[in-house]
């Protein structure tokens, strides 16, 4: 036996068996003087024999370190040759089958007491045979007398490289394994085996721990998706992630949440791989807890959307507090020379005769045209005024119905019956109250104003709370979005029946001075100043609209006052 | 005219100082003087000693409202009405009271006609 070479037990008994086989091999051949040759029995033990040890050359390693199998393969040889010596009825030369047997026993002991044990029990048991046959007082009695210390001596010098060379093996063994149980012991991720099926091989304290079981027997067998049983979509996931690695034979990596335990978990399925065939048996999972990470992450990204957010009404705040600064000035600087103006045609209709009424006419004519510039003025002025912007939490129904109130009059004056519907009376938008007083008598005048031919004339309002689904106009996912999906609106809507607005007109009538109606008749800034006031309220507006059926405008307004910052003075 | 209403208007815009004047002038009893500095406007008024100011509030050599201080400081213009006219405000986002004022202060914004302004003359003086 080659002592260099690694010595695994299944190596040990195979070539112990081989050369028993071998040595009879020889004394069938070559036998001793006073010896007969093997007979008819020993010639089928060594075929027996031999066969048996082809079984063993193919069975796997593993097998022989289950004890069992490892003693029982030692038992059976036991009791197999020395019968199979026995029923050959050779006396001489089974001494040195005896020989070689005794060495290999002795070889087996896994232990040093069971060693001195052996050697000195099967020693005695040899020193005996060799008596009983007489061998001890007959003519070559010396040379026997001298194998009893030889097979002592050689038997325990083998036994002993053996055992320690085993022993070795196995605390080497050991030692390892203990150190890599320590390791998945003590660690802080959650660690488990589990095989093609998501059937778990193996799992580490933490999760037996986690998942409130006992020990890890009870986890064994049990397939992942038993584990995250309140959550299949987690568990589909993690099965398909799984699968994934037995395919690609690559390391993958995922993140899911624990709805029940309320964790988010980062978790990497990495392949164990099969020693000799390099194919993945088995996928290890590692998961850590992250939910620290992901709140700060979260923390951060609300930090940043909320940063980018206030940045940009602080843009906007800039912008509109440089028109306000820009409209104090223009308005100024076009006032003065309208007061010339209007007290230029005073001085010109003093001084002309009454008679002149083609003159007085053009002078009237002058006022109105210095009239509706000072109008539009006045709108631009009114509008972009800091200080005037109040926003506060207000119900929008009282709002509307104030309003209508002020409208009345104009209203009945042009025969357009009111209706205000409002599902809830107690429903409050965040906005100034005067801009959005401003902004409906804009439209129900508006909507008067289209219903003017018409036979039917009714100016429908209603109000009501709306959850957002769709993506729009500043209404979807992004930051700089006024409305989230998921969140809630107010949405006004002014309907009436009037002749509607044609379609290639309708993306302009939100643009400044954009006006339809004759000239004397308005500015064109009432839409335009209403859309200016909803961004303002940080809301949007829309409209639908029917040739000859009628108009509706959508108002869609902030519930809350969170999403608009206070404006400074 | 010895009854005449004296009104000292103080005003950068000249062209408006004159319509003041030849419109009022024309229309009753008034007597228009003119300024179109703060420091002029201040000494006519010292040595004139009108019955009621209009005051121009953005100028650029000296504002309204430091004018308006300095009348206070001289105990011979000191009680003289001031009408501050600017185009500055308009009447709904000033909050004019009914009178036209706010606080102790008459202002009218501009543009005016020639009627309103004679009104609010009148309302004025026929206070003080």
């Amino acid at each position: 036996m080659d002592m260099a070479a690694p010595l695994s037990r299944k190596r040990i008994i195979f070539l112990v068996r081989l050369t028993v086989i071998l040595t009879t091999v020889y004394f069938m051949l070559f036998p001793p003087s006073g010896g007969q040759g093997l007979q008819t029995w020993g010639y089928l033990f060594i075929v027996f024999y031999l066969l048996t040890n082809l079984v063993v050359a193919y069975i796997p390693d593993r097998y022989f370190y289950d004890d069992r199998i490892f003693y029982g393969f030692i038992l059976c040889d036991s009791i197999l040759l020395p019968a199979g010596i026995y029923l050959s009825g050779y006396v001489g030369s089974d001494l040195y089958l005896m020989f070689f047997f005794i060495i290999s026993l002795t070889t087996m002991s896994s232990h040093f007491g069971y060693l001195i044990i052996n050697t000195f029990f099967f020693s005695f048991l040899y020193a005996w045979l060799l008596y009983q046959r007489g061998l001890l007082t007959g003519p070559h009695a010396t040379g026997y007398w001298i194998q009893i210390p030889f097979i002592l001596v050689i038997a325990m010098f083998y036994g002993y490289l053996v055992t320690t060379r085993l022993q070795d093996k196995d605390k080497k063994i050991n030692e390892v394994r203990a150190y890599y149980e320590q390791i998945v012991r003590g660690t802080d991720v959650f660690m488990c085996i589990v095989d093609r099926e998501g059937k778990i091989i193996f799992a580490n304290p933490k999760i037996i721990n986690f998942y409130g079981y006992q020990n890890k027997d009870d986890l064994v067998g049990l397939e992942l998706s038993q584990l995250y049983s309140e959550d299949e979509t987690e568990a589909e996931k993690t099965l398909r992630q799984v699968k994934s690695v037995f395919e690609r034979n690559e390391t993958s990596r995922h993140e899911s949440f624990d709805k029940k335990h309320g964790i988010w978990f980062a978790h990497t399925l990495s392949p164990i791989r099969d020693a000799a065939t390099k194919d993945v048996s088995a996928v290890c999972i590692i998961s850590k807890d992250i939910t620290d990470r992901i709140e700060k992450e979260n923390k951060l990204n609300n930090t940043i959307e909320l940063l980018i957010k206030t940045r940009d009404q602080l843009m906007q705040q800039d912008k509109m507090a440089a028109l306000g600064r820009m409209a104090s000035g223009i308005a100024h600087e076009i006032r003065n020379p309208l007061e010339i103006i209007y007290m230029g045609l005073d001085y010109l209709e003093n001084n002309i005769p009454d008679d002149q009424v083609q003159i007085r006419e053009a002078i009237d004519k002058m006022y109105h045209a210095a009239n509706r510039a000072d109008n539009i003025i006045k709108n631009i002025l009114s509008f972009s005024r800091k200080s005037e912007w109040k926003i506060v939490q207000l119900p929008i129904c009282k709002l509307l119905k104030n309003t209508l109130e002020l409208a009345r009059q104009s209203l009945q004056k042009k025969n357009v019956a009111a209706r205000l519907e409002c599902a809830d009376e107690s429903l409050e938008v965040a906005a100034d109250y005067n801009m959005l007083e401003h902004l409906f008598l804009n439209l129900f005048e508006n909507a008067a104003d289209a219903m003017a031919d018409r036979e039917e004339r009714i100016l429908t309002i209603r109000a009501y709370k709306k959850r957002i689904t769709e993506i729009g106009y500043k209404t979807g996912y992004r930051y700089t979005d006024f409305f989230k999906i998921g969140d809630d609106m107010v949405v006004v809507e002014v309907s009436d029946t009037g002749k509607g607005i044609p379609k290639d007109v309708l993306p302009k009538i939100f643009e400044p001075f954009f006006t339809t109606k004759p000239v004397n008749e308005g500015t064109g800034l009432g839409l335009s100043i209403a859309h200016m006031i909803i961004e303002r309220l940080s809301g949007t507006i829309d409209v639908a609209s029917q040739e000859n059926v009628g108009t509706t405008f959508f108002v869609k307004l902030q519930p809350e006052m969170k999403f608009i910052t206070k404006q400074e003075e | 005219m010895p009854t005449d209403i004296k009104v000292l208007v103080i005003d950068d815009e000249f062209d408006f100082c004159y319509f003041v004047k030849t419109n009022l002038m024309q229309s009753g009893p008034f007597d228009v003087l003119i300024a179109t500095t703060g420091t002029e406007g201040i000494e006519l008024a010292r040595t004139e000693r009108p019955d009621i100011i209009l005051l121009d509030l953005f100028m650029p050599e000296m504002p309204g409202e430091d004018v308006a201080d300095a009348l206070k400081e001289y105990p011979e213009t000191a009680d003289i009405p001031i009408l501050f006219v600017t185009a500055l405000a308009s009447n709904d986002d000033l909050s004019l009271n009914q009178e036209g004022k706010i606080g102790n202060n008459y202002i009218m914004p501009k543009p005016i006609r020639t009627k309103k302004l004679i009104q609010t003359i009148m309302k004025i003086l026929d206070r003080t």
